[in-house]
């Protein structure tokens, strides 16, 4: 029945256990099934509250091949819908647009609300009859995706079949609760993407280890030796590192940006990445934070669209914006000095030799478990 | 106004895509045939005003669909968030 390679030895304890096979990271058919056990059955990142900033402010994304539309409604609350209209399937938004009134469906002018009701069914029941008694417009509401918003991303299960947010990542919110407090976008500079010629897990893997540090960042090494990191591992829900020696950017002035508020010792020099599986990296500081989406392309192409966030927003201090624009520019260039690696494993994985590696049982603990946690759903998806 | 003029006024404000235009056009397109007692017309004009107001937003959408409704074309809608 199963075709492809048993995941048992992935399964294995972290010190005799290999990586997940290259067919994992090049086989389209095992991307599809990713798509299914792994990405629509979790809470995956599909955006960010600061694209629809404004009410009626409405998003269209591709999620793996699937069109969503990301809504804010006129309470403020943000909706994922499927971008698809209940007549003739229509796709109803195309480009991010501010919806005045309500979402009117290019083809035949059905009529939904911002909360996806449908409102109108022009000429339905004939020319100038806008109702019919077979045609019940309370079934026929746009498709909700069951959606969550934490620090800005927005996040959907599309199975609508996994725990509640607050249940599924409890953990982590309680792990971070000190940061559970509004984040301010940093504007224009603090948003950028990177699209990298690799399967979206091996951002994911490259993310949440601290070994490569020396070797791939040794700029960011020179004050953050490997010694001062500590893994992070929880089975089956996220991993990464932390850092004990996280120093504020300063500016020639020594200026620095402002804290959030009310944060225990522990964070002043203390720091944390984390990737929430499957596809949000998250990292946390005193005084900014970021988030990033993997947009999972093929199973050779992944979007990393990566936010930088700030205790107080643009519009308060504006005398931060020149330290925002280098802070900015540090990240990118971590992030950038990444891709290599990304892709040069992605490469390394048409090695048809390979047998998908092995960790080191020190340093590697969050990559395994990440690759734990994928076989995990994977499995999953074939029992059923 | 007559016909021709105002089928011209209504292509142009389609390609500009002006919802105010579309508006007022199939409203007054439907106040015509309406005092001309031919109610299909007037409520085909009618749906066409009251859906491009709904779409932008625009108070008229209230009076439009309270209109249909009236004729028994439309369910009547609530506006009032
Ligand atoms: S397909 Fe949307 S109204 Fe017909
Ligand atoms: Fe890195």
């Amino acid at each position: 029945m199963n075709k492809h390679s048993p995941l048992s030895s992935v399964l294995a304890e972290v010190n005799i256990a290999n990586g997940l096979p290259n067919e994992h990271y090049v086989d389209p058919a095992i991307f599809a099934e990713e798509r299914k056990s792994v990405l629509y059955a979790n809470w995956s990142g599909v955006g960010f509250g600061k694209d629809v900033p404004e009410e009626g402010d409405a998003k269209p994304v591709d999620f793996l091949g699937m069109p969503l539309l990301i809504v804010r409604d006129r309470d403020g609350e943000i909706g994922v819908f499927q971008n698809t209209c209940r007549h003739r399937g229509m796709i109803l938004v195309d480009t991010p647009r501010k919806i005045g009134g309500a979402i009117r469906c290019p083809y035949h002018s059905w009529c939904y609300s911002l909360k996806g009701e449908l409102r109108a069914t022009p000429h339905v029941g004939g020319p100038g009859h806008n109702t019919h008694e077979d045609v019940d417009r309370s079934d026929l509401g746009l498709v909700r995706v069951r959606s969550y918003v934490w620090r800005d991303v927005i996040f959907v299960n599309v199975d609508g079949n996994a725990p509640a947010f607050e249940d599924a990542h409890a953990a982590l919110l309680e792990r971070w609760k000190e940061f559970d407090q509004p984040v301010h976008h940093g504007g224009e500079t603090s948003s950028f993407k990177l699209e990298v010629k690799t399967n979206w897990k091996l951002a994911v893997e490259n993310y949440c280890e601290s070994y490569h540090l020396p070797w791939v960042h040794p700029g960011l090494n020179s004050y953050s030796r490997l010694e001062d990191h500590y893994n992070i591992e929880a089975r089956g829900h996220y991993s990464g590192q932390g850092t004990l020696v996280y120093r504020q950017l300063t500016d020639q002035d020594g200026a620095t940006f402002e804290d959030f508020p009310g944060l225990s010792d522990k964070w002043d020099e203390g720091a944390e990445y984390i990737a929430l599986y499957p596809n949000v990296l998250l990292g946390v500081q005193r005084d900014h934070a970021f988030a990033i989406v993997l947009e999972p392309v093929d199973q050779e192409n992944t979007v990393e669209h990566i936010e930088l966030y700030y205790a107080k927003s643009i519009e308060d201090t504006p005398q931060h914006d020149g330290l925002r624009a280098s802070n900015a520019q540090l990240w990118k260039t971590v992030f950038e000095e990444d891709v290599f690696v990304v892709e040069g494993m992605q490469k390394g994985r048409h090695g048809v030799l390979f047998d998908g590696g092995r960790f080191s049982p020190a340093m590697d603990g969050p990559t395994h478990n990440f690759h734990h946690w994928v076989a995990t759903q994977i499995e999953n998806g074939r029992a059923d | 106004m007559d016909k021709s003029k105002l089928d011209h006024l209504l292509l142009e404000a389609h390609a500009r895509d002006d919802h105010d235009a579309l508006i007022r056009y199939y409203t007054l397109a439907a106040d015509e045939r309406e005092a001309a007692r031919d109610t299909d017309a007037a409520c085909f004009y009618l749906t066409h005003a009251f859906v491009f107001a709904l779409e932008s937003g625009a108070p008229e959408a209230d009076t439009l669909n309270a209109r249909l409704a009236a004729h028994g074309r439309a369910h009547r809608l609530d506006f009032s968030d």
